[in-house]
């Protein structure tokens, strides 16, 4: 059934709120930011239509799905748009939309809940015959869990994984090398799942060695199409946090056809709606396993979309009013490479430690091939509640150098005053020779630990203001008597 | 007319020309004078602008470091040495630039092991074309190191006679002086006549050039005197017409009384005897000084307070280069109404202690001696600097020993083991080189105290003066390159207008302007809003109590 909005509401905050904001605005679609008390400030409020204040915050109030239905109902929006992280893959929240009557710009609760849990995802691919990592089902409580686990270890060998069921963006996921970490790290892998996300399940699975993380990014209609827009290589991870990511997946042409079928397979067979992404693990063989999919849109979509010029929240959109697709599957080109990473207000050199404050200065980089996708502005204070991004940049090139070397001119042109930022991190990385070379799989981070070694560079000029303000403070210059 | 001598010629064939010139060259003192008389506040900027100038001046050489003028850069001027050179070689590419490096005490005050020794001075040759190298008690062994490693970095090497008047400076004992240095550093050298204070009549200064002359045929000299009593036109006019090959000279826009004597008096002067300055370019030096006239009211609080010649430097020898910082001294230590006595006292120690050269850092033990004496009683309060002087820490004094009661005074003097001073002097007396450290050692430590890694131009500084020169490094990290600033802008005075703009190019030419649009007191702080190369900015200073706060 077709219906059009006039009127959406975006449950989320900072830049992908902005990000869907552009896309709904474009279409004629008000949008209707929310917002905590401690987030007044935010620039996404700033960019809405209107703005509902949610609560008091911190977070609590972004993730009370009452009050954003509430907030929705009050403003007369006829949609909920989630973004990604806080509630975007609670299988309650689409579920409450639709009891409210409200249309819920993503895929319907019983695929978010069957794909959320990574058992059920396992389960759901290996009926439909896509190869996934060898893995155990939920393993049991105590001793009885404890066998299965040497069991399964018996039969593959290590290292092993240990992940929580119910984890996700890294998180949850533990790696054991030999039998005495395996059983050290079941008790303490459930103790964290339980505490992380409420469900202490969890599973074995073998550990693929310098395997490349592929992303294939999905479009699902009610029309019955689904389509791939292409891969995405997003091995550069800390933690299994992913840290840069490129498109496109730097697979060999027959196999990125391969596994762009399969991840339009395993859509299909979980009956997917909107837009997903199915993520795989390539060994260095061309061997791939299934992993997960994400039924949300990620951060890391604007890569795909800069190569392929598709908007894929614009598509969002329209599939949730009732459209299909607006381009068929041959119409999806990939030209050139796309990078994208995350600027946040982070200390590299301090285990990445958060570093909120005043951003007392902000200057962005522009020119050819660089998007930005942010939520900052000069004098906004960062706040340490909520996620330390502070602007996404993204860069195209017509050739994989181009793109690198445009994403070292990018990151030299910003310039951020009051915080400590992850650019002189990913200005070591993308003027690494292996980076350059495209050498890249989920070891490259613990590989190269010397990308830490970095001196912080002002300019030249500010730190000469900083001189100019002191002679005007002291009336004289304290370094000249 | 010679051909002018530039960087790039062979220091043999600058050699060969100097023996072969009939006129002779000048030797601009920007450093000397910047010291004696602007307590060595001259700015990089300042160099920089009247460089295209003196380029065009056909200058044998500019002196633009050594003396005080390293430790002034690490804790006043707030430039890197180093840099320093290398913005002023940038600005003039074909003039020699010159040092005057104290021996083994370097640009310090006290001896310095062998190894940093060669360090210091290898780094710094890396820039510095002419080296003038003294040793305040004339012994030569103190020299040595330096000299080595002068002529092993294929520089040009300028041991210097520091000369002083009086019964035991004769001619005999300079040429004795000059045959020792010849006989470590070999005959292809220039030999400075260090006239530190502008001693002795021009007579007298005729007399012994033309004694050194006669005594080595092939020689070149080089005179370096100070105009504090108003006369050294006299003194160089004679020595040039004795044969003197090179004279330390001043702009005349700069020049002031402590520093050297101007270049176009000189110039007008010897033209009557036919002696002509080689390579001059009489309006490039006009030039100079006219851009220098405007440049100095930057500078004009660091002037003496007390301007004219003095013609009784005769009676206290004060090398010309310390004359302005003791006065500044006086003037902070309360005791300016008393300088006339302390002058006085100068001359007296000076005769008690062994009538040697009060030049650096002879001169400051001198001063500091006068000093006490006069505030506390004659010899009541020497300070440890005269006692390793009497203990032949600096080396043999030249001429005679102090009475036996100054000996008394000063070896005694907070002795607690009960020792009378023949024992001391007999137990503890003689030259004690300081040992090596070891290097890497040294490198680590101060890589740990910056966190980062440290050149060995970095080294070098450090090793002369640790402390300063590491409050330095941490200055530059957090102000960066300052001296790109006009001098104007870095001793402003008073807070900025609301608009004013300030203006500066970067090392590679780019403008930049920093704005200031407001400033606003709150409390202890002041916020001053700028334009940054069109960005705005907000800083906050603590200024509560007045005192220097960190910025926020």
């Amino acid at each position: 059934m077709k219906r059009k909005f006039d009127k959406i509401l975006i449950a989320n905050r900072g830049e992908i709120a902005v990000r869907i904001m552009r896309s709904a605005q474009e279409l004629g679609i008000k949008a209707v930011a929310i917002y905590e008390e401690t987030d007044k400030d935010a620039f996404h409020i700033m960019r809405a239509d209107e703005a509902v204040c949610v609560g008091p915050g911190p977070r609590k109030d972004y993730l009370n799905i009452g009050k954003l239905i509430d907030a929705a109902r009050q403003t007369g929006a006829q949609a909920i748009h989630p973004g990604y992280g806080f509630l975007a893959e609670n299988p309650d929240f689409p579920e409450a939309c639709t009891e409210a009557g409200l249309v819920f710009i993503g895929p319907p609760p019983e695929v978010i809940r069957n794909l959320g849990s990574k058992v059920i995802a396992r389960k759901i691919a290996l009926e439909t015959g896509i190869p996934v990592i060898p893995a155990t089902t939920n393993l049991d409580q105590g001793p009885p869990g404890a066998r299965q686990a040497l069991d399964f270890a018996a039969r593959n060998g290590y290292p092993l994984m240990i992940k929580a069921v119910s984890g996700g963006g890294g998180r949850g996921i533990r790696q054991v090398d030999n039998e005495k970490e395996l059983l050290a790290g079941l008790q303490r892998s459930r103790s964290e799942a339980l505490m992380s996300f409420g469900d202490d399940s969890i599973y074995l699975e073998k550990h693929v060695h310098r395997p490349r993380h592929v992303d294939v990014q999905i479009l699902a209609d009610n029309h019955g199409n689904v389509l791939h827009l292409g891969t995405r290589n997003c091995s550069i991870q800390r933690r299994h946090q992913k840290l840069i990511e490129i498109a496109p997946g730097g697979l060999e042409p027959a196999l990125t056809a391969e596994i762009c079928a399969t991840a339009v397979k395993a859509a299909r067979a979980a009956r997917y709606l909107s837009a997903g992404t199915v993520e795989f693990l390539v060994d260095p063989d061309g061997a791939f396993y299934f992993l997960e999919v994400n039924t949300r849109l990620q951060v890391e979509h604007t890569v795909t979309e800069v190569l392929t010029g598709i908007d894929i929240v614009r598509e969002q959109l329209l599939i949730a009013m009732g459209e299909p697709i607006s381009f068929t599957q041959d119409q999806v080109v990939e030209r050139g490479f796309a990078i994208e990473l995350r600027i946040n207000a982070e200390d590299p050199k301090n285990n990445f430690l958060a570093s909120p404050g005043l951003l007392r200065v902000y200057q962005s980089p522009g020119g050819p091939g660089v998007r930005l996708d942010g939520a900052i502005y000069q004098g906004y204070e960062i706040t340490p509640f909520y996620d330390s991004m502070m602007v996404k940049l993204t860069v195209y090139g017509f050739t994989w150098r181009e793109a690198v070397d445009r994403m070292a001119r990018a990151l030299r042109g910003f310039l951020f005053i009051g915080v400590k930022t992850t650019i002189p991190y990913f200005l070591q990385i993308v003027t690494e020779p292996d980076f350059i070379a495209m050498r890249l799989d989920t070891s490259y981070i613990d590989e190269h630990p010397h990308l830490l070694d970095y001196r912080e560079m002002d300019r030249e000029v500010d730190k000469i203001a900083r001189l100019i303000a002191e002679i005007n403070a002291y009336e004289k210059n304290p370094y000249a008597q | 007319m010679e051909a002018p001598i530039t960087r790039g010629v062979k220091p043999a064939e600058i050699l060969a020309t100097l023996r072969r010139v009939d006129g002779y060259y000048l030797c601009n003192s920007e450093r000397d004078v910047s010291q004696s008389d602007f307590k060595n506040r001259l700015m990089p900027m300042t160099s920089v602008r009247v460089a295209p100038y003196r380029e065009a001046a056909g200058f044998f050489s500019v002196e633009v470091s050594g003396g005080a003028s390293v430790h002034v850069d690490l804790i006043r001027r707030q430039v890197n040495p180093f840099e320093r050179l290398r913005i002023v070689r940038q600005a003039m590419p074909r003039t020699l630039l010159q040092t005057v490096c104290r021996g083994a005490s370097l640009f310090g005050y006290r001896h310095y092991p062998e190894n940093v020794i060669r360090l210091v001075v290898q780094e710094f040759a890396g820039y510095v074309d002419v080296w003038r190298v003294y040793d305040f008690l004339n012994h030569v062994p103190n020299m040595i190191p330096v000299f080595e490693e002068v002529q092993r970095a294929q520089r040009l090497l300028m041991p210097s006679i520091c000369f002083s008047t009086g019964q035991e400076h004769t001619d005999d004992y300079y040429v004795a002086k000059v045959r020792e240095i010849l006989a470590a550093t070999g005959p292809d050298v220039i030999i400075s006549i260090k006239n530190y204070a502008g001693l002795g009549t021009p007579k007298r200064i005729g007399q012994l050039v033309e004694a050194l002359c006669r005594a080595f045929p092939d020689i070149i000299l080089h005179y370096h005197g100070c105009n504090t009593d108003g006369n050294d036109i006299g003194r160089m006019s004679a020595a040039v017409r004795a044969g003197v090959k090179l004279c330390d000279v001043s702009d005349h826009g700069y020049g002031s009384i402590y520093g050297q004597a101007p270049a176009l008096t000189l110039i007008q002067a010897l033209e009557d005897y036919n002696k002509q300055a080689a390579g001059v370019d009489i309006q490039a030096l006009i030039k100079s000084s006219d851009l220098l006239r405007r440049e100095r009211k930057i500078y004009e609080s660091f002037e003496s307070p007390f301007r004219g010649h003095d013609p009784t430097v005769a009676r206290y020898k004060l090398t010309g280069g310390a004359v302005g910082s003791a006065f500044e001294q006086a003037d902070k230590g309360g005791f300016l109404d008393r300088m006339p006595q302390i002058l006085e006292e100068m001359g007296r120690v000076q005769v008690e202690l062994g009538n040697w050269w009060s030049v650096t850092p002879g001169s400051q033990i001198l001063w500091t001696t006068a000093v006490n004496n006069v505030l506390h009683g004659r010899y009541e309060q020497p300070s440890l600097d005269l006692k390793n002087l009497l203990l032949g820490r600096y080396g043999p004094l030249p001429f005679y020993e102090p009475e036996d009661w100054i000996y008394e005074k000063v070896l005694e003097y907070q002795r607690y083991d009960g020792k009378k001073w023949p024992q001391i002097l007999d137990e503890e007396r003689g030259l004690v080189k300081p040992a090596d450290p070891d290097l890497k050692q040294e490198r680590h430590r101060l890589e740990a105290e910056l966190g980062r890694p440290a050149s060995l131009e970095d080294l070098a500084l450090y090793l002369l003066f640790p402390f300063d020169a590491t409050s330095y490094f941490k200055f530059e990290a957090q102000y960066g390159k300052t001296w790109l600033l006009p001098p104007e802008v870095w001793f402003h005075r008073g807070g900025f207008k609301d608009g004013e703009r300030i203006t500066f190019t970067d090392e590679h030419g780019v403008p930049h302007y920093i704005e200031v649009i407001s400033t606003r007191r709150e409390g202890g702080s002041v916020l001053t809003n700028l334009v940054v190369d069109h960005g705005f900015q907000t800083l906050s200073v603590q200024v509560e109590g007045g005192d220097k706060q960190p910025i926020s």
